[in-house]
């Protein structure tokens, strides 16, 4: 019999950001626990993976490190990635149905330059796969829906410009919880528009709530998208014991999602409730990924939870009416706005660096082109890294970039070479993770 | 010296080993109706010039409780299960359980007891004489597990096997299974014991009887009692433990106990055959019950060979003997002799068995030469899926990922009566070294005779909630001031000794099998510490022998 679910479990029991931090060894203990005590790695319908070291340059394909991603990283790293690239080849290789990578350290608030750590994470595993995907076994179209309470503001960095990559976020409102930003308006870059998706959910909302996004909004998001492959960076700090946001959603809740959303290959994110919610919410998404019976999956203490506000489905209605409609109109409106903004656009970011009080200040331009994807120029300083203030100014070139475009990137990293201004000109290859440094 | 018994599919085989040497020998055809007969039979010729009270102590691995499984001789049993919340287990056990409510959580903390109005009717009336009681992590809290127990007790059950007194390891399913399993064989497996002990009294042997386990320990017959389904499978164990007495590799190494219908596969680190990580499955169940990381290939002497085709397969059907001893159809030993790789036997008849074999062209030896290349690509393909079973244990660290699980094997040992032939095929295929231990041709009675007792035990202890348990004994107390890892090793290890005692077991050394050390935090500071800790009595065997054929 084929398995159904691929299961790549690694909870790094000699990692952690700092002993008392939330990334801490203990976070997957009882998980671990609960997974053996249910006997789960004895089913046929699931197949156990070992995570494998992930090689510098599968990260650099998604990363631009900062003087390098090497220096910025600790071996946990690679083995989170590599757990990732693990989940990846088991479904490619059709020896398994789907996959879920439940490892840690975690990455979506990772973005494409990175300076240090933000929001517990140094290296997007998420969008490494991805990148993986793309390089090694050709797929095009993905979409990634994530399900952690936090705003994925590294994943959303990163995809912004890729219309060929549909992002999903719902999360706690940014104007109550880290990172502050995924707002419905940070819709994409205009040749993306539409494709990143922010659903902030007032805090308190519950299962009710959550599934009546799904069912309103998601599901048909999803189903119009077609892509090939669908990520869950499963986060499950939407939980109502977290201890660091404030919303409802339970371990059924979490379980339905996943029977809802048939994700090809899930995620470990966020999630820190380390003893009243991960060893439940993991056991109900490894069922449900499984094609099994998840319905008994309850936790033992509920005394916490809280029934949902009414105000709380009023959001979830009038994103369903306002994202609908951003949705339908997603063509036209990147029409318009690539119209408006001619052959280059910029954003301005200012990013700061929780775990390590690094303050970052980019403009990041997407050159468009007629005959390819173009490229991006970024250019970075950051104050307060471990290495110091440091500066870049930074070309990534596509797969796709079309010789005309990179020489006209070249010449652009070649003069600011020679003005001198930057501490480091960097070329990012993404299509096999080179870093070329001018 | 030491008796060693073992009851195999077709012969039952007794030995007696004295100062390193086997002194005496017997063979006699395995009687399945009554298992014991064979076992007295060959007994009494082993024992025909010997002189009784010096037999220090008898060990016999036996099918009993193999066969009252495979036969379905078992009782009915009453099984009961906490399961609390999780997957559903409807389909996991042998029989459909009886759901009584009570949860204990993965920390211990006992979040419902037994709701005892709920199960008042169903509870109230034996409906037989045996029942097993299991409840998710029970091993971590065993209360509603005893008070369900006793509840039974008094509702007039006769004997309630606990899944927390099984196994002291985390895995509801399994030990759910072995308790279940244990209270159905219970009966056959007792009155079994009786009777050995009735008959070894008649011929006044009084040194202690042992049995032995999957995991290649042994137990004595009334602690055996306590958990009768380790006694399953331990035809292969014996023969490991025969491999270990002759002198174990001491480098990684995979052992081939070639015999007449199969290759017993095990492997090898530091001197001892590595465990399997989970325990055997019986009757498509999977249980706690440990055993040898091996595997059972249907290649042997004997095995018949069809042309295919493709090519040849060989196996797993035994036709036997072979040709160049007397047989009339040729086997794999008839293409070992012509292509070279052994000389015994007549080998103009081996030679004309290969021959009835060959299409228009082919010479007997090219013929003799894919034979044993086919039964050598079966071996190694089963090595390759041990060695693929064994590199996905889990790896819980950073380290364990760099350093890698990976098992390299170094070397091939080859026991058994066809084994130099074809384990040196298979190692010039595999690029490895080959060993042939003098006197390969050990019976699995040697390994049985001289077998260790093997006790290993749990101990968890959680400071925020202020006690340590070994699940294996129920013993719950409170936590010393200032408890370590090192003061959980010296009280398990003080167990363990003392558990040695009560059973009348050789003092051996306790050691480390794994350990655990997490610090719990509880809102940004430290709440406390988790240790989990297992230990055993170090494993493995009495003695070697030197090695010599025992042509049996």
């Amino acid at each position: 019999m084929k398995s159904k679910l691929g299961l790549i479990f690694f909870p790094a029991f000699d990692w952690m950001i700092s002993p008392t931090h939330p990334e801490r060894q203990e976070r997957l203990l009882y998980t671990r626990d609960q997974l053996l005590e249910e006997g789960l790695f004895d089913l046929p319908q699931i197949r156990e993976y070992r995570p494998r070291l992930a090689e510098i340059n599968d990260l650099q394909r998604a990363h631009i490190g900062v003087p390098s991603i090497a220096r910025l990283i600790t071996p946990a790293h690679l083995t989170s990635a590599g757990g990732c690239l693990a989940a990846a080849d088991a479904v490619m290789s059709g020896e398994v149905k789907r996959a879920f990578a439940l490892v840690r350290p975690p990455g979506h608030h990772a973005m494409r330059v990175v300076h240090g750590i933000r929001g517990f994470c140094t290296v997007n595993i998420e969008a490494v796969m991805v990148e993986y995907l793309r390089s090694v076994y050709g797929i095009k179209k993905i979409a990634v829906v994530d399900t952690d309470v936090h705003h994925g503001d590294g994943s959303q960095d990163i995809f912004y410009h890729d219309p060929d990559t549909l992002y999903i976020s719902f999360h706690q409102d940014g104007r109550t919880l880290y990172p502050g930003t995924g707002f419905p308006d940070e819709a994409g870059s205009p040749a993306a528009w539409g494709t990143n998706i922010n659903l902030p959910l007032l805090p308190g909302t519950g299962d009710e709530g959550l599934h009546r996004l799904y069912d309103g909004l998601i599901q048909h998001i999803l189903d119009d998208f077609e892509p090939e492959l669908i990520i869950n960076s499963a986060g499950q700090d939407n939980h109502f014991s977290d201890p660091l946001a404030s919303m409802a959603v339970t371990a059924q809740g979490y379980a339905k999602l996943a029977d809802k959303l048939q994700a090809d290959i899930a995620v470990l994110e966020g999630g820190y409730s380390v003893e009243a919610a991960l060893p439940y919410v993991n056991t109900g998404i490894i069922l449900a990924m499984a094609d099994m019976d998840y319905s008994k999956v309850v936790e033992p203490d509920q005394s916490d939870l809280r029934q949902q506000d009414e105000r709380c489905n009023k959001r979830v209605d009038q994103l369903i009416a306002e994202t609908g409609e951003l949705w339908r109109s997603r063509f036209s409106t990147r029409k318009e706005l690539l119209a408006k903004c001619g052959n280059s656009w910029s954003r301005k970011k200012s990013i700061y660096y929780d775990e390590e009080g690094i303050r970052e200040e980019q403009i990041e331009t997407a050159h468009y082109c007629r005959q390819c994807s173009g490229y991006l120029t970024i250019r970075t300083a950051a104050a307060g890294t471990r290495f110091g203030d440091q500066s870049a100014f930074i070309i990534s070139l596509k797969r796709d970039t079309c010789s005309e475009c990179r020489q006209t990137a070249y010449d652009e990293a070649q003069l600011e070479k020679r003005n001198g201004k930057w501490q480091y000109v960097l070329v990012q290859h993404i299509a096999d993770g080179e870093i070329e440094s001018l | 010296m030491l008796l060693g018994i073992d009851v195999g599919g077709t012969f039952t085989d007794a030995v007696l080993i004295g100062r390193g040497t086997i002194i005496a020998q017997a063979k006699r055809r395995t009687t399945h109706e009554a298992v014991l007969q064979g076992i007295l039979e060959a007994l009494d010729e082993v024992l025909q010039e010997q002189e009784v009270y010096n037999i220090e102590r008898v060990v016999i691995s036996s099918t009993i409780v193999t066969n009252a499984l495979t036969e379905g001789r078992t009782d009915p049993v009453f099984l009961a299960v906490m399961t609390g919340p999780g997957m559903n287990v409807s389909k996991s056990f042998p029989v459909e359980p009886y759901y009584v409510s009570g949860y204990v959580d993965h920390r211990g903390k006992i979040t419902a007891r037994i709701d005892w109005q709920k199960h008042q009717g169903l509870l109230s009336k034996a409906k037989n004489k045996m029942a097993a009681v299991s409840g998710k992590f029970s091993v971590r809290n065993p209360e509603n597990e005893y008070a369900l127990a006793g509840e039974l007790k008094d509702c007039g059950y006769e004997k309630i096997f606990l899944g927390s007194e099984l196994s002291g390891e985390l895995n509801f399913v399994r030990r759910t299974n072995s308790a279940y399993f244990a209270a159905a064989v219970y009966k056959t497996f007792k009155n079994f014991c009786r009777q050995v002990q009735d008959s070894l009294k008649e011929r006044n042997i009084t040194a202690p009887v042992h049995v032995l386990k999957a995991d290649g320990g042994t137990l004595p017959l009334d602690i055996a009692l306590k958990q009768p389904v380790e006694t399953i499978f331990t035809g292969p164990a014996a023969s490991v433990l025969g491999i270990e007495a002759l002198g174990a590799p001491q480098v990684k190494s995979i052992s081939l106990d070639v015999g007449g219908t199969t290759t017993d596969i095990a492997f090898w680190e530091n001197g001892l055959p590595l465990l399997a990580r989970h325990g055997v499955k019986v009757a498509g169940y999977p249980t706690a019950v440990r055993s040898f990381h091996m595997r059972s290939v249907g290649i042997g002497g004997d095995s018949r060979i069809r042309r295919t085709e493709t090519g040849f397969e060989v196996g797993p059907e035994r036709i036997g003997p072979a040709m160049a001893v007397g047989g009339c159809e040729p086997t794999l030993s008839d293409a070992l002799i012509v292509a070279g790789r052994v000389g015994f036997g007549d080998k103009a008849a081996a030679h004309k068995g290969m021959q009835q074999l060959c299409l228009m062209g082919e010479t007997a030896a090219e013929v003799a030469m894919q034979v044993v290349e086919a039964a050598v690509s079966v071996i190694e393909a089963t090595i390759n899926e041990m060695l693929h079973e064994w590199s996905i244990q889990p790896v819980y660290t950073v380290n364990d990922v760099i350093k890698g699980t990976e098992f390299e094997p170094e070397l091939l040992v080859g026991v058994g009566g066809g084994a130099a032939g074809l384990i040196m095929a298979l190692g010039e295929r595999m690029g490895l070294p080959v060993e042939i231990p003098a006197g390969a041709t050990v019976a699995n009675a040697v390994g049985a005779a001289l077998a260790r007792p093997t006790l290993a035990a749990s101990l968890r202890a959680d400071t925020t909630e202020g006690y340590y348990l070994i699940p294996e004994s129920g013993q719950r107390e409170r936590l010393p001031s200032g408890f370590s890892m090192k003061m959980a090793e010296e009280l398990l290890a003080a167990w363990l000794h003392e558990q040695a005692k009560a059973w009348q077991l050789p003092g051996q050394e306790a050691e480390v099998i794994s350990k655990e050390f997490f610090r719990t935090i509880h809102g940004y500071y430290d709440s406390g510490e988790i240790i989990s800790l297992r230990m055993q009595l170090k494993p493995g065997i009495l003695q070697t022998v030197i090695g010599r054929e025992v042509a049996f």
